[in-house]
């Protein structure tokens, strides 16, 4: 699965390809547009992130061709520049996604996985599973060890994005939008505290601990060696 | 085009005025001296004529000559001549008279080599119809020197107080405008280190008290706006002043010497929350600098506000179990805006209620619909935010705390600042009011149906 990252930037794009490889992506990094382009129009990259301000051609003339060329490789922009015309531009011509610098590196990595799944069919399940915590999603009911948890309704949508994603570090923003619906940047910590009742009912009594906090960056579901 | 001055406009207006008042008053006398003259011309020729009629009463009797430079000796400026009813002359008493006279009878006025006449013609004998025509004339030169020396007085009377008024007018016009003077020399001395200059509107004339009042007026807001801008900027400086310089310690003191890995992922973690701190807060900044150039433009999609408000309260019941403060809502209503925009703004304004409400509290949202707004309610217990203090709240920094938590992820006191743009991009209004022991934010919102 190889990523393709268009940024001039020489030191966003170095951290943006060492981060998405060590995160295990294969990563393309160019800094102009022009070859950028003709990297894009290979067809041979799963994901796009491009800059909008670029040398040579700009993204959006970019995401045109590859679009024009009838390729649906899914876009990600990057910009410097939070103009609402600048969003609606970049999504009327069939950008994916949207980050706006400054951004956390861990919101970086949600969306990418969350792109390159949109693709994916996935077999409909009827349970998720991670050791001993079993979710049921048809009688919506959750087991950990054969015993019975009781969950709220938004404890629950927390632990499925949480078992859906397991592994995956999430940042507390994206779980607000996902479970919550709330797509804004707030200082609030409504999320650490829905964390810490959900760890309350799924970790505390058992030794092997599940949730993970990751200082800085968000939460991962994942099961850790003693 | 150079415009005229206020004071030389004026002052040419009074000079105008001046003239055109002297100089119909002088237009007017010299016009009755003259018809004055004329009416004792008149009389005086009339009388000459029955004079001279009685005199030459019988043209053949010897002593008529005599009878006649009697009667002409008495008045010295009286010359007479007599013709013929065929129009031939017959007798001049003076030998440098006119040869043409008028041929009409009555008066009239001639003049001739330098001389002005006052002529009367008329029939020796009125009941003949060919009678001898008499003309007499009166050397009226000295009258119409007299009338022509008023003129020229008129005209130097108009000239003269035409630019004394203008004078007058001007110095009147000069020390009038003063005040306006003195408004200009303070607009003058404005800049944005000195925007507390007033004028003095007490010793103002009525006309420009008002004006001084609303010039007072605007730099009041000026000075406010100005303030709040400044202290705006020295708080961002502060705000990012000290997370730079924890960043700045921090890295250097890690550096300066070999480390445990623990050691270094520490520090790393540290800056992280530095960083995201900063973050926020220049996301949030340029948010509201969106919004100051009115660059929010909110979407209109129809909302229902008690949907909102249940989700909101779903996202912070945790928040509020842990807190033990009860969340409740009641009333509903419809309306279009912006989901994620209002979203925001109400979960500034619950965040903050559920910070200031002490245990076993509670907070209420309430939404109701009144004739021409539609008003949104955000209440908690435990006032203890005073009177003087309320308006402040929304301005971006401010909190209520006065120790700030200086670099804390917590917020970066810039949320009511955002929810207020945002209610106000909404075309709506927001402000705080305490009662009894409530805190209460009230949103007021245009109905739009």
């Amino acid at each position: 699965m190889k990523l393709l990252i268009v940024e001039d930037q020489p030191k966003t794009g170095h951290y943006l390809r060492q981060g998405l490889t060590e995160a295990g992506f294969n990563t393309e990094l160019v800094a102009d547009g022009s070859t950028g382009q003709q990297l894009a129009l290979s067809g041979d990259y799963a994901l796009l992130i491009l800059d909008v301000m670029l040398p040579g051609r700009d993204g959006w003339q970019i995401l045109q061709a590859v679009r024009g060329a009838g390729l649906d490789t899914p876009v990600l922009f990057l910009t410097a520049r939070d103009a609402v015309e600048d969003r609606v531009h970049g999504l009327e011509l069939g950008a994916d996604d949207y980050l706006v610098k400054p951004f956390a590196f861990s919101e970086l990595l949600a969306r990418v996985r969350s792109l390159l799944r949109r693709g994916s069919v996935t077999p409909q399940e009827t349970s998720l599973q991670l050791a001993d915590l079993r979710l049921d999603l048809i009688r919506r009911r959750v087991e950990r060890s054969g015993q019975r948890i009781d969950l709220t309704a938004k404890e629950f949508a927390l632990l499925e994005m949480l078992l859906r994603r397991q592994g995956e570090v999430l940042p507390k923003s994206l779980i607000a939008s996902q479970v919550w619906d709330m797509n804004f940047d707030s200082d609030t910590n409504v999320i650490e505290v829905a964390i810490r009742r959900l760890r309350l009912k799924i970790d505390d009594e058992f030794p092997n601990k599940l949730i993970h906090t990751v200082r800085g960056m968000g939460y991962v579901l994942e099961e850790r060696p003693a | 085009m150079r415009r005229l001055s206020l004071s030389s406009r004026l002052a040419l207006l009074f000079a105008a005025c001046t003239a055109v008042v002297s100089l119909f008053a002088g237009v007017l006398f010299s016009r009755a001296s003259e018809a004055h003259f004329v009416e004792l011309d008149q009389q005086l020729l009339d009388g000459k004529l029955i004079g001279l009629r009685r005199a030459l009463q019988d043209l053949q009797s010897s002593d008529s000559e005599v009878k006649l430079a009697d009667e002409l000796s008495r008045q010295a400026d009286l010359s007479l001549r007599i013709t013929g009813s065929d129009g031939q002359r017959w007798y001049d008493s003076s030998p440098r008279l006119p040869a043409r006279l008028p041929q009409q009878p009555g008066l009239s006025t001639l003049t001739d080599a330098g001389t002005d006449y006052r002529v009367l013609k008329a029939p020796l004998f009125p009941d003949r119809p060919d009678s001898p025509q008499l003309t007499l004339l009166l050397d009226i030169t000295h009258h119409q020197h007299f009338l022509q020396r008023m003129q020229h007085l008129i005209w130097l009377t108009v000239g003269l107080s035409a630019l004394a008024t203008a004078l007058l007018g001007a110095w009147a016009a000069r020390s009038g405008l003063r005040p306006l003077r003195r408004m200009s020399a303070v607009a003058r001395g404005v800049s944005a280190q000195s925007l507390n200059a007033r004028l003095p509107e007490t010793d103002m004339p009525p006309e420009l008290a008002e004006m001084a009042r609303h010039f007072n007026a605007m730099l009041g807001r000026l000075d406010d706006s100005f303030q709040r801008l400044s202290a705006f900027s020295a708080d961002i400086a502060h705000e990012l002043r000290t997370p730079l310089s924890n960043l700045l310690t921090h890295t250097q003191v890690t550096l300066t010497r070999p480390r445990p890995i623990e050691d270094y992922r520490e520090a790393l973690h540290s800056n992280l929350e530095e960083l995201q701190w900063m973050a926020q807060l220049v996301n949030d900044m340029l948010y509201l600098a969106k919004a100051d150039h009115g660059l929010l433009m909110p979407r209109r999609e129809p909302l229902e506000l008690a949907e909102e408000v249940d989700v909101l309260l779903e996202f912070f019941a945790p928040l509020a179990e842990d807190a033990q403060v009860r969340l409740s809502r009641d009333g509903s209503a419809r309306m279009e805006g912006d989901r994620s925009m209002l979203r925001r703004a109400l979960s500034n304004l619950l965040d903050n209620a559920l910070r200031f409400t002490p245990a076993q509290g509670e907070v209420r949202v309430s939404i109701v619909e009144q004739p021409k707004v539609l008003s949104l309610t955000v209440e908690n217990t435990g006032g203890g935010i005073s009177e003087e203090l309320l308006p402040r709240l929304f301005d971006r920094f401010y909190r209520a705390d006065p120790a700030r938590h200086e670099g804390s992820s917590e917020h970066a006191g810039l949320g009511l600042a955002i929810t207020r743009s945002i209610i106000r991009a909404h075309g709506g209004q927001i402000r705080c009011e305490t009662d009894r022991g409530w805190t209460r934010f009230v949103i007021e919102l245009p109905r739009g149906d």
